[in-house]
């Protein structure tokens, strides 16, 4: 417990002077909120082709949720492992997984403050903001498994970006690319942020192909095996570097 | 009392047999010094003692757990956005120290007033004091210093030499690492030559001075060096 709260404070110390990090957390909400003001002020624009038209604010969530935070959690621990300070809080007694919960826990309130943001531009109440709120929080558990997983394997931070940007690219626009192809569709439909589309939509349009807590239950999947692949990445690998 | 041995150690890299049946032991409370050109094995045998690598044969023994010891080592690994004190706070946190400890090696090492200083303004010499402050935060009993005072200039070097015959007073045993022969001659209670990976002459400096007449001319463990090896220490 005292080194999970050396860990999480001194991250979250290192995240408010990180510009690289912080800006992960606040340039997503912003463009919504840009994009959301600049189409609901369109000019000519009326209320029934509004209504029609993807919320601007869950596709921007979307991609923080399924692509920036993917970078996140990887930035930061290819960082500690490439300027070896990982290894003098390991070698000071730091467990592996005091350390990760730590980096995880402050990504984790920050994409919280980041999510509420979001619902608050959505404009999301009542029982549609916990809904959203619950979507985007099970694609920042998701996101943040996964970075961890490729910041482990990256081992420092040039091998980082390059594992990254394709990664977050692919699944952060994925389901973007599954409206024009089938194919992509279909693989897509196993992964969490094709999911989080699905919430999306019902909350934009009411309407969904299957009830809502499938799409949870393969989100939360989607953890599952991820979490099995840390796992086995960690067993490997290590965290030392 | 043993603090530190090593046993017949062997230890290769690929086809780089890089430590050929090293032996020593280091005593409670003693400066002891691994003297030997790069490449010789020094950081080699470090990593072994503090478990970040292993053996490949031989023994390897230290006398306390891995929260009693401090760490100087090849890379500083600092926190290069928190400032002095908070680098030195997260590990406060992790052995469970009082905040009064980092104000206090704070000032042992000379870094009170740049204690709000960012890591990555520091320069060279006070980013060395600050990874010092953070190997005796917890006043470990045995301390490994990997080349403590490689590229600082001669008045912080002073400063730190003070420091580590400060914590030998204080009971710690200071296991370090160097290539400046008059560094270890004026430092170090005994040392150990190493050279190609294997331990060539051992003792109080001074004395493997006399045994080999360097003391005619100085107190030069540099010039034992030579004539054991041959060859300079750069």
């Amino acid at each position: 417990m005292r080194s999970f709260k050396a860990i999480f404070k001194k991250q979250l110390k290192d995240t408010i002077k990180n510009p690289a990090i912080l800006i992960q957390f606040i340039i997503f909400p912003i463009i919504a909120f840009v994009i959301n003001h600049l189409v609901t002020n369109m000019y000519g624009v009326t209320e029934e082709a509004l209504a029609n038209m993807p919320n601007q604010v869950t596709m921007q969530a979307g991609i923080f949720a399924g692509m920036g935070l993917i970078m996140v959690p990887m930035g930061i621990i290819a960082e500690d492992m490439d300027k070896k300070s990982l290894r003098f809080l390991t070698m000071a007694g730091v467990k592996p997984m005091s350390y990760l919960l730590g980096i995880s826990g402050v990504i984790l309130v920050a994409a919280l403050c980041s999510s509420l943001a979001f619902t608050v531009i959505g404009g999301f109440t009542g029982m549609d903001f916990w809904i959203f709120l619950a979507a985007m929080m099970s694609g920042v558990v998701a996101s943040i498994v996964l970075g961890s997983t490729f910041g482990l394997l990256a081992g420092n931070q040039q091998a980082a970006s390059a594992l990254s940007f394709p990664a977050a690219v692919i699944i952060g626009f994925g389901p973007m690319i599954a409206q024009f192809s089938d194919d992509v569709a279909r693989v897509m439909h196993v992964v969490y942020t094709q999911h989080f589309n699905v919430i999306a939509d019902y909350l934009n349009f009411g309407v969904s192909d299957a009830p809502l807590w499938h799409s949870f239950a393969i989100m939360w999947g989607n953890v599952a095996v991820l979490l099995v692949l840390f796992a086995l990445v960690f067993r490997r690998k290590g965290i030392v570097g | 009392m043993t603090s530190v041995s090593m046993k017949n150690v062997q230890k290769s890299f690929g086809k780089n047999h890089v430590l050929k049946g090293v032996s020593f032991e280091t005593q409670e409370s003693e400066i002891f010094g691994l003297l030997g050109p790069s490449g010789s094995g020094k950081t080699t045998i470090i990593n072994i003692l503090t478990k970040q690598l292993g053996v490949d044969d031989g023994e390897c023994y230290v006398s306390v757990g891995s929260n009693e010891i401090g760490l100087m080592l090849e890379h500083d690994g600092l926190f290069a956005r928190l400032s002095c004190a908070d680098n030195l706070h997260v590990f406060r946190e992790i052995y469970g120290m009082p905040r009064k400890n980092v104000d206090e090696v704070l000032k042992k090492v000379g870094l009170y007033e740049a204690k709000k200083t960012g890591a990555d303004k520091l320069s060279k010499g006070m980013r060395q004091r600050l990874v010092i402050a953070r190997a005796i935060l917890h006043k470990p009993k045995i301390l490994f210093l990997d080349e403590p005072t490689s590229a600082l200039d001669p008045v912080t070097a002073r400063g730190i030499y003070k420091l580590i015959h400060e914590l030998r007073d204080g009971g710690s045993t200071i296991f370090l690492t160097t290539h400046n022969m008059e560094e270890a001659t004026n430092l170090c209670d005994r040392v150990v030559m190493l050279h190609d990976g294997k331990i060539i002459e051992q003792g109080n400096p001074k004395e493997i001075c006399e045994r080999y007449n360097a003391i005619k001319t100085m107190h030069d463990l540099e010039s034992v060096f030579i004539q054991l090896t041959g060859g300079g220490l750069k």
